[in-house]
């Protein structure tokens, strides 16, 4: 229920299926003016992070989690006050508040800087190192709470607003701030591990995507049974075909890597091994063989590793495909990928470029059933129609869902992709077998 | 050590310096010859002589005029102004010449005038003997405010005010004199007999100024009071059953800021209580100064009980008296603030 004059936001459905969302970092806090469409909270789900506009113009009166808590969709997330009017709004910016309890530091900069792009006067308050979460004047909802209790929250890096207080008139108590930060009297309940007493220590709390990595990885190594095989693969005349088209298309927006070649080749190995090219809906027990090739390309980013995907990979021309992966790996590392281009591959390439190595263990981005891994291609001698002779040398690491993929299959599936890479023009070359012309 | 109620153990401090320092003069209305309306001098006159010990007119100006001029002679004179209702004729003298002089002088010329005048209500007085106007002398620069609790420490802290070189404006709580008092006008009166504080020493002591005096440590509240509302919020606590400290200031001009605040941030919570007006009351600077020190250990909101704002009234002297059930809220809402 919301008062007059105020409007209540929802969490809302992001995607498909989606229950809850986790918060990565507010751009709006209690007391700031925001004008409609202004992007107010970052939330992330499943791998997308999206920027939530606001949906009115209005001073915000309170918000709903901290960054790395997780709010249901269709629960209250952001209480707005409606202006009426411009005068109001203006009249309405928050003055510098008194010493008030501030964010936590991973919040507290953006939070900082909205404030000052808001209203001067929040940026005076930075000077003063008063984080200024709480309005000073008009009818914003304060954090109720006594001065002691703002020390005690300060000095635990809570923000007074993520809590509910259970005194008179919702005032926060000091067993409502013990109950978030510990009663050093009482057992800490979730955490196993003992505090590290050695002082130069970091403590880095696991969330947003660094929580998303690792609940995945550790879901996929749990209930994946992963077989990995790997493969020496003469990538000679590749490397002779990328040179060439670099060198012929010199004025390209930026030359070939081996990367869309391998996934083209991909592509059109699936055509014959579509067991490969799956996605396991583990709750109906059904895999969902896809005829397009959606390719999830590991990403590093800033925040950690992404998958972004270039949808229908076997239709594209090489330097769609190069161009495709640019775009989608540049969002991802600028964190502008929509929730669409993080969802939906079929199968995972990850190629640590030079950094390859000679063979790695990729886990299977589930519900996938492989990931094709590229090591790092360097020339060897090797022995050809009985001679030692220099060649340019890259292994294939693959990791496959022993469940849905038979040893068999697999070997004779990455045989075949070996077999493209190895004689580049055949990748374009249409297969008579398979009706191709 | 004997047994003295507060009357006799202000007449023994003035006995005492006296005999002890030949400058000492005693001054004020009735207080030779009668011996003082509530025998704070009683026999001194006979004792010490009629050039010592001085019946004046009734004319407040006159007696702090003199005396000022006693002090700047080289004199120790002790002004009685026999209630403190009666004080406001004499406070120009106060205000412009005694509290100035060592300023207007550069230290020149300085008063040593002690100044004893019997403060409060619940001696059914009515509005012109019952006042308790210690937060206008505090507000004037340049003189010492006192106000005891108790036998023991008034007699220590008159003679600390007699030798102390400057003025000081020293209260009596006039329902104290006799016994210790809670605020409940139906009980028995107790005599100071039965209490610790009435066992007085004979002799020359000295109670330091800016030094309160905790009555009782705890844990849970500082009730931070002075003169008869001692003896009423300790009540006020015991029969709510909190565990609190309970600061008697005694020496509100200089104030023991220390023994305030570590108490306060000790318990996070504080009542301020006294029996004078509340608005623009001495507790208002006593608040101020617990805001600006102790804010960030504050559970609740300080809390401060006092006079109401109007006369003190003849006919609802109980009404008006802050006893110790207004004490007990006041300490109900510091405890667990609605």
């Amino acid at each position: 229920m919301s008062a007059p004059g105020e409007y209540v936001f929802k969490m809302p459905d992001l995607g498909e299926g989606t229950v809850e969302a986790e918060i990565v970092r507010w751009y709006a806090k209690p007391g700031d003016l925001v004008a409609e469409d202004q992007a107010i909270v970052e939330v992330m789900t499943d791998k997308a992070s999206v920027e939530v506009p606001a949906p009115v113009s209005g001073r915000v009166l309170a918000i709903t989690g901290s960054a790395g808590d997780k709010v249901a969709v269709g629960s209250a997330l952001i209480v707005f006050q409606l202006l009426e009017s411009a005068d109001q709004a203006s009249a309405a910016v928050p003055r510098a508040a008194p010493a008030t309890q501030a964010a936590p530091a991973a919040q507290a900069a953006p939070a900082a800087q909205a404030a000052a792009d808001a209203a001067g006067a929040a940026g005076a308050a930075a000077e003063f190192g008063t984080s200024s979460a709480v309005p000073a004047g008009g009818s914003a909802k304060r954090v109720m709470t006594s001065p002691a209790n703002r020390r005690r929250a300060r000095e635990a890096g809570v923000s007074l607003h993520t809590l509910v207080g259970s005194g008179p008139r919702g005032r926060i108590l000091q067993s409502d701030i013990a109950a978030v930060i510990g009663d050093p009297a009482s057992p800490e309940p979730r955490s196993s591990e003992p505090r590290s007493s050695d002082p130069q220590t970091t403590e880095i709390k696991v969330i947003g995507l660094r929580r998303l990595i690792a609940e995945r990885m550790s879901e996929a190594k749990r209930t994946i049974p992963h077989f990995a095989y790997v493969e020496e693969v003469d990538v000679t005349e590749l490397e002779s075909l990328r040179s060439h088209l670099n060198a012929q298309h010199a004025s390209a927006a930026a030359p070939l890597t081996y990367l869309p070649l391998v996934v083209l080749a991909l592509a059109r190995t699936l055509r014959a091994f579509p067991q490969c090219n799956v996605r396991y809906d583990a709750e109906r027990g059904v895999l969902v063989r896809h005829l397009s090739v959606h390719v999830g390309i590991a990403t590093q980013t800033p925040d950690g590793l992404k998958v972004p995907v270039v949808r229908d990979a076997g239709s594209r021309s090489v330097w769609d495909l190069a161009e495709a992966i640019r775009a989608v790996t540049d969002r991802a590392r600028a964190n502008k990928s929509s929730r669409e281009e993080l969802s939906g591959s079929t199968i995972t390439v990850t190629s640590l470029g030079k950094l390859g190595g000679i063979v790695s263990t990729p886990v299977i981005n589930a519900p996938e059933v492989a990931i094709i891994g590229l090591n790092k291609a360097v020339e060897r001698p090797v022995v050809l129609h009985g001679a030692i002779a220099i060649r340019r040398i890259m292994n294939l690491s693959s990791s496959f869902d022993h469940r849905f993929v038979d040893g068999h299959d697999a070997a004779a599936m990455i045989q075949r992709l070996k077999a493209y890479l190895e004689h580049p023009a055949s990748i374009f070359i249409a297969d008579p077998t398979r009706g191709e012309a | 050590m004997a047994q003295m109620n507060m009357i006799q153990a202000l007449n023994s401090a003035m006995d005492a310096m006296l005999q002890a320092d030949p400058s000492v003069i005693l001054m004020g209305e009735d207080i030779g010859y009668f011996g003082g309306v509530f025998r704070a001098t009683e026999g001194l006159q006979r004792k010490h002589g009629e050039h010592r010990v001085i019946d004046t007119p009734i004319a407040e100006g006159a007696i702090i005029g003199a005396a000022i001029g006693m002090a700047v002679g080289g004199l120790r004179p002790v002004a009685e102004i026999q209630f403190a209702d009666y004080i406001y004729p004499g406070f120009d003298q106060i205000v412009s010449e005694l509290a100035r002089l060592r300023y207007r002088s550069a230290g020149d010329f300085f008063a040593p005038v002690t100044i004893r005048t019997p403060c409060g209500g619940g001696i059914r007085g009515g509005q012109t003997h019952s006042q308790s106007p210690e937060g206008i002398f505090t507000h004037v620069s340049g003189i010492k405010v006192i106000m005891p609790s108790n036998p023991f420490d008034a007699k220590g802290l008159l003679i600390t005010a007699i030798e102390d070189d400057d003025p000081v404006v020293f209260f009596e709580p006039k329902r104290l004199y006799n016994g210790p008092f809670d605020g409940d006008p139906n009980k028995a009166a107790i005599p100071w007999s039965t209490h610790p504080k009435g066992e007085v020493p004979e002799g020359i002591y000295r109670v330091p100024f800016g030094k309160a005096d905790i009555v009782r440590s705890g844990s849970q509240v500082t009730i931070i009071t002075y003169g008869t509302m001692v003896f009423v919020a300790t009540l006020a606590a015991a029969s709510l059953g909190v565990d609190a400290e309970i600061i008697d200031l005694r020496s509100l001009v200089p104030l023991d800021v220390d023994t305030i605040c570590s108490s306060v941030k000790k318990t996070g919570r504080c009542v301020v209580a006294h029996e004078a007006t509340r608005f623009s009351g001495f507790g208002a600077e006593i608040l101020a100064i617990v805001q600006e020190e102790c804010f960030w250990d504050l559970e609740a909101p300080i809390q401060r009980v006092a006079g109401w704002d109007t006369p003190y009234p003849h006919a609802f002297e109980w009404e008006y008296f802050p006893g110790p059930a207004r004490v007990g809220a006041a300490i109900k809402a510091a405890m667990d603030p609605a």
